[in-house]
């Protein structure tokens, strides 16, 4: 946790080495990279021309990425937990205001903290595993991530004590207890050693050092229990100390605070008065103990000399001396400790950590929310606080008087956390959770970011489509289809690609495929993808193209199986529909000669002049403006039109087919008329 | 329902889950396959009893692990200790588990050449299920391919059969050489193994769906375990058809369930009254077979899943693990607990289900 290091970049490669190691760099659109080059500054008096030593040496692009601790496996679960936690807080914000809300904050800031030492303890559980111990970088990541979790799981343990209670009578003393407690179980561990080791304890080279530490971190059960076990507990200074540990006033809910003082004054007195007639005398150590107990300034300055860190005896000089401290009073207690330390220590330089305790004691909230931001850990700690102040809505008339505008505040912190999830390598399906409570920005930006996930195969792509389709983004949705279709085209995979472009409902791209697949028939006579086109159903109404290639191909069926009337029905249906694509009217003509010209009719004499009248409406006129085209850029050959070999004959396959109808015609007309009429 | 769900994050995206089969008790291991991670890996976990949390009675642990190249996309067992793998680079693999006292053992004991690809650029196609009948393997990918191999001999494919032109979602095995596949377009064929090329019936049907003119992929197929001929299709819009497979003529029911995609469907393997779905939108939901209901003019072997719209009427529904909001991909049961994993990155172990 180094603050205020701006981390620097330079890239000394040869080219940047000749002009001043100086770098140009741009943010690489939809990710969150930095693309850096070398760069000769240019002022507008320099002239424009090609140094000496231009193309001697490669431009070498060099690609930075923020680092983030989240890369390791372990701390993914931590986001993908906390996720589920901030979406039952959002729920939460939505229920109605009730008595019982504040417990359930209380819990969801609770279950946050046991997120990240779970968390911890994994973390530490993998960093004595033998593959971690021998991969330093690895090593190095795993402590700089246990650094940064640790100190936040301080600072929410200290700020839920601080802020999330909201009773004005609220006595933080024990609470203050308990948070040291965890942070410095040190003395703890050697108050057990103590403890197992019963009489020989008091014989141990720290056993009144520690007895010292215990008392400072205001544990006195541990102290008493520990001091019961001293080979002269029976002589009466030890049993005078006992009797003062064990009567000191413990102040509880539901007790008039004014008894509570007059008690605890007397209390205070007396021991006053035992350390006066010199009771401890005999046991010099003991009576440093007691006079810590009293809050002796000099005793504790002494001891102070030893300890880690500004906060660590803080609660416990606060139990001794101002038992009842409120959380509004503890601003000038912190104060006041604080002038008290730097005048014992002058050197000591303030942690990150420290200052933001200290910003949190002395309440100093925007300071702490400023600092909280420059940890190592993309913004989760901020992000999450700052959610779930805005919906306790404790500290709403603090950031009203500090003119923050707590609601933008934490819109603009989940809106940029989501979309540092979003861009980042698969964890997009976490982020996308927090762009959702981003209203309109955050619809804004899951539609620019969804669609710039890379689609590595077809399953992702079906969840990436059905969160779209969840929020109703349907130009997502089409982008995607429209994507995968082309792919599937490109690759020639021509019956997946007809799907994707139906699934995208674009017109346009429908169309360009069902006219790729009528082409290559026409061409070449082989029908692409035939079980596609069978199975499209109603589908096919996206196009009018599509729904042509559709009866067409069932035409094509028919005729396979040899079912040539309802073939022929299906044909004159198709000539007169309308939506036969130019380029088709030669096959489609060309379908209909066999038909024509069968041995046993299969044509009847309407539809044959139909067909007839397509020819001389359709055709013709084709032809002609086809050959007017040919004629204008002399050039060309006809081929703007008709793309296959039977372009250059077409003359002949008109007269074959006036033909072909008119021998039809005839034929059609003498059975009709002669058949017996019923 | 007293039932216990319990949550376990484990750091990976999960797309397959299985339990290894016991035959006598309650298997406490089981395997999952991860997707969409910087390493994708199969992981072999044990139950251990946890005696901290008063309403957590196990908690699972990672005994080993293999990595692989890509993607899980399905995760079968042959036999006790085999288990195929079908992965979306394209490949399959055999990994061996081997139970033991203290530390479970995974290795990998051979993977296939590429199975899958697009044939005009020469990449690979995901491999997309995989189904197991036997010793054999069947494969399907996004090239429209079916594979079928022997578990113990990789190396050669007995069958490569191109059934469609696009890419097939679910793969099942209907008979001992009978296979169904599904497509996305919800066009589910049947083809013989033992045939090659034209010889293949060509029977093909379609996954009922609301809206005609949209798309209905069908993502997972169960059969019945007693009654082989009840196909039941899981689909996107959420709705399952059922098939009798004597009459392909229309869909023996349609009951639409979820609102999002069903993501795997399947029958409890010793309780074949109960059939399990799982959705997109992360639900678990338990359909229940009426006991009561079945009259004896039903006592001739006819499912309630063939019943039509009666369906309704004679199967309970029940949300086994709802609101989870994000995708869960997979389940399996085995006697009264039931595994789930999902993109929520967790594992969800359900106690008594039944």
């Amino acid at each position: 946790m180094n603050d205020d290091i701006v981390p620097q970049f330079e890239l000394g490669d040869v080219l940047a080495m000749r002009c001043g190691n100086t770098l140009t760099a741009s943010f690489v659109p939809g990710s969150s990279k930095i693309a850096m080059s070398a760069y000769r500054p240019v002022k507008w008096s320099s002239r424009d021309a090609p140094t000496d030593t231009a193309g001697e040496d490669p431009v070498l692009i060099y690609m930075a990425e923020e680092t983030t601790l989240y890369t390791e496996p372990l701390l993914r679960s931590l986001l993908a937990e906390t996720n589920a936690t901030f979406e039952t807080l959002q729920t939460l914000g939505q229920a109605p205001n009730g008595v019982l809300k504040t417990q359930e904050y209380m819990k969801i800031s609770r279950t946050y903290r046991s997120i990240i030492r779970c968390c911890l303890e994994k973390l530490k559980h993998a960093k004595k595993m033998p593959e971690v111990q021998e991969n330093e970088l690895k090593e190095q990541r795993y402590t700089e991530a246990i650094m940064t979790f640790y100190a936040i799981e301080c600072l929410w343990h200290l700020f839920e004590i601080l802020y999330m209670q909201q009773q004005h009578n609220q006595m933080i003393v024990p609470q203050l207890l308990e948070w040291t407690r965890f942070h410095y179980p040190h003395t703890e561990d050697q108050a057990t050693d103590l403890l197992l080791m019963a009489e020989e304890a008091s014989e141990c080279d720290s056993y009144w050092d520690t007895l010292k530490n215990l008392i400072m971190l205001g544990q006195l059960d541990v102290t008493r229990a520990i001091l019961s076990q001293h080979r002269k507990s029976n002589q009466a200074a030890f049993q005078a100390a006992e009797a003062i540990l064990k009567s000191m006033p413990v102040y509880q809910d539901g007790y008039a605070l004014q008894k509570f003082c007059s008690q605890w004054e007397y209390w205070q007195v007396d021991l006053e008065r035992k350390l006066a007639s010199q009771v401890f005398a005999a046991e010099p150590e003991l009576e440093v103990l007691m006079h810590l107990v009293k809050g002796n300034n000099e005793s504790w300055d002494k001891e102070l000399l030893k300890s880690q860190d500004w906060y660590e005896y803080l609660p416990g000089y606060l139990l001794y001396t101002r038992p009842t401290c409120k959380p509004f009073e503890l601003r000038i207690a912190v104060t006041n400790w604080l002038n008290r330390w730097s005048q014992l220590r002058p050197n000591w330089q303030m942690t990150q950590l420290s200052r933001m305790v200290m910003q949190l004691m002395e309440h100093d909230v925007k300071l702490f929310i400023y600092d909280a931001q420059k940890l190592n850990d993309s913004h989760w700690f901020a992000t999450h606080l700052i959610d779930l102040i805005y919906h306790t809505g404790h500290l709403k008339s603090y950031f009203e008087q500090q003119t923050i505008d707590l609601a933008a505040l934490r819109h603009s912190m989940i809106f940029e956390y989501g979309s540092y999830l979003m861009t980042s390598h698969n964890l997009w399906q976490l982020g996308i959770d927090y762009l959702d409570c981003c209203k309109h920005e955050g619809t804004a930006a899951i539609e620019l970011l969804l669609p710039r996930i890379p689609l590595r195969n077809e399953r992702q792509a079906f969840k990436i489509l059905a969160l779209a389709k969840r929020r109703g983004l349907i130009n997502v949705e089409q982008d995607i289809c429209k994507v995968l279709s082309k792919r599937a085209y490109n690759d020639q995979r021509y019956g997946s690609a007809l799907e994707w472009a139906t699934r995208s409902k674009d017109v346009l791209l429908v169309t360009a495929i069902a006219d790729f697949i009528l082409k290559h028939y026409s061409r070449t006579g082989i029908m692409l993808c035939q079980d596609v086109i069978t199975s499209i159903g109603a589908r096919m109404f996206i196009s009018p193209r599509l729904v042509f290639l559709s009866k067409y191909y069932e035409f094509y069926e028919f005729y396979r199986q040899r079912d040539f009337l309802s073939g022929a029905e299906l044909l004159i249906n198709l000539l007169a529909s309308k939506i036969t694509p130019d380029y088709f009217w030669p096959s489609l003509l060309i379908d209909a000669l066999p038909l024509l010209e069968s041995e046993d009719p299969k044509i009847f004499s309407k539809e044959t002049i139909a067909i007839l009248q397509h020819l001389e409406m359709e055709l013709v006129p084709l032809i002609e403006r086809n050959k007017l085209n040919t004629a204008k850029f002399n050039n060309q050959t006809s081929k703007t039109v008709f793309k296959d070999y039977r372009v250059e004959n077409v003359e002949e396959i008109l007269d074959l087919m006036r033909l072909a109808c008119a021998r039809n015609l005839a034929r059609a007309l003498i059975i009709e008329n002669t058949a017996p009429t019923s | 329902m007293a039932t216990k769900v319990a949550a376990h994050y484990i750091s990976e995206k999960v797309s397959k889950v299985r339990w290894l089969p016991e035959k006598l008790q309650q298997s406490d291991r089981f395997v999952t396959g991860s997707w969409d991670m910087d390493t994708n890996f199969v992981r072999v976990w044990r139950l251990h009893s946890n005696p901290y949390a008063e309403n957590v009675d196990h908690t699972p642990r990672c005994n080993d692990k293999v990595a692989m190249e890509n993607d899980v996309t399905g995760l079968e067992f042959v036999n006790n200790d085999t288990l195929a793998v079908s992965c979306a680079d394209g490949h399959i693999s055999i990994l061996n588990v081997q139970r033991a006292v203290e530390e479970d053992q995974i290795e990998r004991t051979a993977r296939s050449e590429r199975l899958h690809e697009f044939k005009c650029s020469k990449t690979s196609a995901p491999c997309t299920a995989i189904a197991v009948y036997g010793t054999d393997v069947a494969t399907v990918g996004e090239d429209g391919c079916v594979n079928v191999l022997n578990a113990s001999n990789l190396k050669q494919v007995k069958r490569t059969i191109t059934a469609d032109s696009m890419s097939l979602l679910a793969v099942n095995y209907v008979g001992q050489h009978q296979l169904v596949t599904a497509n996305r377009m919800g066009v589910i064929r049947m083809f013989d193994t033992r045939s090659g090329g034209e010889g293949q019936p060509k029977i093909a049907f379609m996954a009922a769906c609301q809206d005609a003119k949209s798309s209905n992929y069908v993502s997972s197929m169960a059969t019945h375990p007693m009654q082989q001929h009840i196909l039941i299709c899981g689909s996107e819009e959420g709705s399952i058809t059922v098939w009798d497979l004597r009459n392909l003529e229309y869909p023996a029911s349609y009951l639409s369930a979820h609102n999002s995609p069903i993501t795997d469907i399947g029958f409890h393997r010793q309780d074949p009254s109960k059939l399990f779905t799982a959705a997109e939108a992360g639900e678990v939901w338990m359909w229940s077979e009426k006991k009561t209901h079945i009259d004896p003019s039903q006592q001739d072997g006819k499912s309630a899943w063939l019943s039509g719209d009666r369906v309704r009427a004679l199967v309970n529904v029940d949300g086994v693990l709802t609101n989870i909001r994000k995708a869960v991909n997979s389940f399996d049961v085995h006697g009264t607990r039931l595994v789930c994993g999902s993109d929520t990155e967790a594992v969800y172990i359900v106690d008594d289900i039944l």
